[in-house]
């Protein structure tokens, strides 16, 4: 998989720490790269189901980029928000599309990607790439 | 030797850091002996069990069948039935017992303290039979509340309640709610997924009517459990699944089925599983449960008391007979969050809603992290478990 240059340099500086929590500690603190979704605009429509935090997710097209908003009370979700944010905010919908789950995995902050595991993460890369598919449609 | 030498997957390391189980009301590790059956099972003497007549299918039968005759004895039971787990003893339960024993308007009496699996096949048959479900609510002391109980009873014809909460940690007064519940005229299904592995519960004397349990929290491999049942409960039961080895004999007109256990087997049974789950009682026996048992109920108490004082609130009581589960929530660090943290230096704790939302609702809540301890946990794990968690606290939260 091809990852745009911005991913491509956070996944090696994650690889390049050794240590879990360290790395943990890195993706609590992406989760203030996130563009804020406010509280009082959650609802069904943005919730991500099948997350064990309360989690929530906007997709908007700015100038025909992709826009995504969100937020959690998971830190670590949130987090996860943020790097997938860095990953697709400005792209063209078609070029978000091309972009794959594993970068988490390559990154070393998550062990399993598999759909019927509760991942916060998993679920919301899916929320994300459905609203993608529906502003393209 | 110590006992936790005979588990070889307590030596591995998770991140670097030696594995700390803590999930052990989820699943429970195994001894090597149950490894070493099931493989021995499978490098010697695997075939289909009961018809037969070569050697190898002999070895399968009497290990499929010793597997019964260990629970009959452990349990002191006249009935067992050889399931998946628990799940699918429960719904046998309902599809055997319930759908032949209940009809519109007769009520089932459960409680908010029961796992979904307890919950979901009686509004199954609610939905199909018009049956009327009853719940006990939860007290604030996590009790459930006896005086309900009591008075749901009046033409109740059967009542579900968890032997031991697997959020909680919270034994029922099971003496009594059988004996209520015999008085009023309804049968009574005990769902002993956490009660089984902790103490030894003789069926005969208990008074229950069904008891449903799974192999896999007492050591056992994963894929099997049991449904004991009296022997008038055997008799109002019908056949769920047809198939093979439940028949007596099938013609074109129709069938005739076994009068045995073997009527509600049907199929090829979990054979390497049961020989498994037989090596793990062998292996149980040499253990002093009741000793074993307040020793992680020492380690449950010392915990809950840690958490509180660096300010958690931990959903449980731990009284005598409780089993060493231990749900907490802290007030700002996600239970999600900290779940990860815990696994990043080798700790495997459980977070969400422990398949109970009914009884997390009721708490206010929607997850809590939980810790639960086994024969093979120490003192010593639960300290650094407490070290770890403020050092995460101090960096996190």
């Amino acid at each position: 998989m091809t990852y745009p240059v911005h991913l491509v340099e956070l996944i090696e500086e994650f690889q390049e720490v050794e240590d879990q929590m360290e790395r943990l500690e890195m993706v609590f603190e992406m989760a203030d790269e996130v563009l804020v979704l406010a509280v009082d605009v959650w609802s069904d429509e943005t919730r991500i189901l099948g997350c064990q935090s309360e989690a929530h997710v906007l997709v908007t097209l700015d100038d025909g980029k992709v826009l995504m908003s969100g937020g959690a009370d998971a830190q670590l979700v949130q987090g996860l928000m943020g790097i997938l944010s860095i990953a697709i905010n400005g792209a063209a919908p078609a070029q978000a599309l091309l972009l794959s789950p594993d970068f988490a995995t390559e990154m070393g902050i998550l062990n399993s990607l598999s759909p019927g595991r509760s991942n916060g993460f998993r679920n919301m890369f899916d929320k994300v790439m459905l609203e993608i598919r529906r502003l393209e449609a | 030797m110590a006992l936790r030498d005979d588990f070889p997957i307590l030596q591995r390391t998770v991140h670097g850091h030696p594995l700390v189980y803590l999930d052990n009301a989820a699943t429970t590790q195994k001894p090597q002996v149950v490894i070493d059956a099931m493989s021995e099972y499978y490098s010697r003497s695997n075939a289909n069990v009961h018809r037969a007549v070569h050697t190898l299918a002999g070895e399968a039968t009497d290990g499929y069948e010793g597997c019964r005759t260990r629970l009959k004895t452990w349990f002191n039971a006249e009935r067992a039935i050889l399931t998946s787990g628990t799940t699918e003893a429960i719904n046998l339960v309902a599809h055997a017992w319930g759908r032949a024993n209940l009809t519109k308007d007769d009520a089932i009496v459960l409680t908010e303290m029961e796992h979904h699996s307890d919950i979901v096949p009686w509004q199954m048959l609610a939905e199909e039979r018009g049956v009327e479900i009853r719940y006990v609510p939860v007290l604030d002391d996590f009790t459930l509340d006896m005086e309900v109980f009591e008075a749901s009873l009046v033409g109740a014809k059967l009542v579900c309640v968890v032997h031991t909460s697997n959020v909680l940690g919270v034994r029922n007064p099971l003496e009594r709610i059988i004996e209520s519940a015999h008085a009023a005229g309804a049968k009574v299904l005990i769902d002993a997924a956490q009660g089984a592995p902790h103490v030894r519960i003789d069926f005969d004397a208990f008074g229950a009517d069904f008891m449903a349990f799974s192999a896999h929290k007492m050591c056992g491999p994963t894929g099997i459990g049991a449904l004991l049942v009296r022997p008038e409960a055997f008799q109002e039961m019908q056949p769920f699944m047809g198939g093979g080895d439940m028949i007596e004999t099938v013609t074109t007109e129709g069938s005739t089925y076994q009068e045995n256990e073997h009527k509600f087997e049907a199929g090829t049974p979990r054979i390497a599983e049961a020989i498994g789950w037989d090596a793990a009682f062998g292996w149980m026996e040499s253990l002093d449960l009741e000793k074993e048992h307040k020793r992680m109920l020492e380690i449950a108490r010392y915990t809950a008391k840690e958490l509180r004082g660096m300010g958690m609130t931990v959903y449980g009581r731990h009284a005598d007979g409780d089993s060493a589960v231990v749900s907490f929530l802290h007030p700002k660090l996600h239970s999600e969050d900290m779940a990860h943290l815990l696994d990043a230096v080798g700790y495997a704790v459980r977070t969400g809603h422990h398949c109970a939302q009914p009884l997390l609702h009721r708490l206010g809540i929607s997850s809590t992290v939980r810790a639960s301890y086994y024969f093979y946990n120490t003192m010593e794990e639960a300290e650094q478990f407490i070290a770890q968690l403020k050092i995460i606290l101090e960096r996190f939260a």
